[in-house]
């Protein structure tokens, strides 16, 4: 009996000893699933836009002229009894002769050449295309793409009219008998609307520029810029971010303002602009979550890696967002 | 707004299944229930090991020698070769001849109270016996009924523990809560451990025991059937 005590003490204390060893060293040990092949990868997602246009400015310079094809010759332009208006423009070369076109076309009032005259109305009053004014003013100066294959002949009427202002009075003349055969083609929808003498104008002008200058840089930050700017941030504040935890804890949102200087640090103390989602049972916390969100700016302060060129963009930081989601 | 994950795999990799890690990163008082609980469950197995040895031979001593007496010729003489063994029918044989030899002894033999000392003292010494063998088998049964409830014990201690520490870090990520729970629930695993194979062991060992007691009562009663009839002839 002693003796079958002992030998069943041995045995047992052997066994258990040999199979919490067995566990120590990982025996049944399941590989791990949650190892993960790739390392996990930062997403940055765009969730403001920008109330202005960040797009690179267009110059208003006109596109370089191109040369259209000839329409091949037209049957009906002889025949045509507009001869007669058409030397009426001729006489005045001055260089107000768009004003006088203007009037002149009423007469007929053809539907097609109207979005002509105003272009060249409008072109008219800048009177430096070369030299892009630092205005965004892109709708206008921008042709859009589908007029402009229905707008081919209007445009080419259009650009020596553009020139003329600058060039010499020879061009109105070269311009007044198209315009004036394209009235009077008007009613008479077989023909083209160009003159055979429309390609004139465009030839004195070989020494214009063919493409416009080179599109300024954005002087605003795009979507793309700010959500940057944001995610380096909110990456540099992260480390330093505890925010309390509690009953609604992560309902709660502080609001900072903040003053940087060109090194990224910051100017003073930041202060608190208004604190959200403050309910009766997180209210315990909110002090302290705001006090940890000052001390989570402080802590983070000079911001490295702030772009230089859009220091107007952070130097005041209203409002700097403490919440839940930035401890994610 | 920044989606960073953490750190996946750092916190994956805290998470073994390894005991001795279990142990080594838990509470004085977890530990102490721990280690009560593995020593009960060393004892447990020492005490199966060792009863199911004994048990076995008794039982098995007890049939042979029982069919052996029953092939004997002579009584007083197969007491005198076989009889001063160390197993329970031996003994319950000795303590009746012993019962006998006083008895008969005297000029006057009084039977009925020959009858009854025989059938007392055979009937003592199988109590002896059984209570001799199932020492242990209460040990089993406290085990049993025991270790679950301290292992739920060092659970219990060790979850306060684990939110304590969730307090004092403001932090209830799982990454915080997990290792506590894992090293409380260890202490419950345990003491399942020892309390299992406990309660199995003393249900079978107990039905042994009560196989053993009734072989050894049906071997006294015919043993008692025979001095008694013995006594009867003798005038």
């Amino acid at each position: 009996m002693e003796r079958a005590e002992k030998i069943g003490l041995g045995v047992a204390t052997a066994g258990h000893v040999l199979l919490f060893g067995l566990l120590s060293a990982g025996f049944l040990a399941t590989p791990n699933p949650l190892k993960l092949k790739t390392p996990p990868m930062e997403v940055s997602m765009v969730d403001e836009v920008a109330l202005q246009s960040t797009a690179p400015q267009i110059s208003t310079a006109p596109p370089p002229p191109s040369i259209a094809p000839e329409q091949g010759p037209t049957e009906d332009a002889a025949p045509a009894p507009e001869p007669e208006p058409a030397p009426e423009p001729t006489p005045q070369p001055t260089p107000k002769e768009v004003a006088k076109p203007a009037p002149a076309k009423p007469q007929p009032a053809p539907k097609k050449p109207a979005p002509a005259k105003k272009e060249v109305a409008k072109a008219k009053p800048k009177p430096a295309p070369e030299k892009p004014t630092p205005k965004a003013k892109p709708a206008p100066a921008k042709p859009s793409p589908a007029k402009a294959k229905t707008d081919t002949k209007a445009k080419a009427d259009a650009k020596p009219a553009a020139k003329a202002s600058t060039k010499s009075t020879a061009k109105p003349k070269a311009d007044a008998p198209a315009r004036a055969s394209g009235q009077g083609k008007a009613d008479k929808p077989k023909g083209s609307l160009l003159g055979k003498d429309f390609l004139k104008g465009i030839d004195t002008n070989a020494d214009a520029p063919r493409r416009p200058p080179a599109p300024a840089p954005a002087a605003a930050m795009g979507p793309a810029q700010k959500s940057a700017l944001d995610a380096e941030l909110r990456r540099q504040l992260k480390p330093h971010w505890r925010p309390p935890s509690g009953a609604d804890a992560d309902k709660l949102v502080t609001l900072l303002e903040v003053r940087l200087d060109k090194s990224g640090a910051v100017i003073g103390t930041p202060q608190v602009i208004d604190q959200l989602g403050v309910t009766a049972s997180n209210r315990p916390q909110a002090k302290l979550h705001a006090e940890r969100a000052i001390q989570a700016v402080k802590l983070a302060s000079p911001f490295r890696n702030m772009p230089p060129e859009f220091y107007d963009q952070w130097k005041w930081l209203r409002p700097l967002r403490f919440d839940a989601r930035l401890n994610r | 707004m920044t989606l960073n994950l953490p750190d996946v795999a750092a916190v994956a990799d805290a998470a073994t299944i390894s005991p001795l890690a279990l142990f080594l990163q838990a509470d004085i008082v977890v530990k102490g229930v721990m280690l009560g609980l593995l020593l009960a469950s060393i004892w447990t197995w020492a005490i199966i090991i060792g009863f199911s040895v004994s048990l076995r031979r008794a039982s098995k001593e007890s049939r042979k020698f029982e069919a052996d007496f029953w092939k004997a010729e002579d009584i007083d003489r197969f007491y005198e070769t076989r009889g001063k063994v160390e197993h329970p029918a031996a003994k319950v044989m000795a303590a009746g001849v012993t019962e006998w030899r006083r008895s008969t002894a005297q000029k006057v033999v009084d039977r009925d109270g020959t009858r009854d000392r025989l059938a007392t003292a055979m009937s003592s010494t199988i109590a002896a016996e059984i209570d001799r063998l199932s020492d242990r088998l209460n040990i089993l049964a406290t085990v049993g009924s025991v270790a679950p409830f301290v292992g739920l014990f060092g659970t219990v201690w060790g979850i306060m523990r684990a939110f304590t520490a969730i307090a004092a870090e403001q932090n209830s990520s799982l990454a915080v809560v997990a290792p506590g729970i894992a090293e409380a629930l260890f202490a419950t695993a345990i003491g399942l451990f020892a309390a299992i194979p406990a309660v199995i062991a003393y249900n079978r060992f107990s039905h042994g025991i009560n196989r053993l007691e009734s072989a050894l009562t049906r071997f006294a009663d015919s043993f008692y059937a025979t001095l008694s009839r013995e006594l009867e002839a003798q005038r």
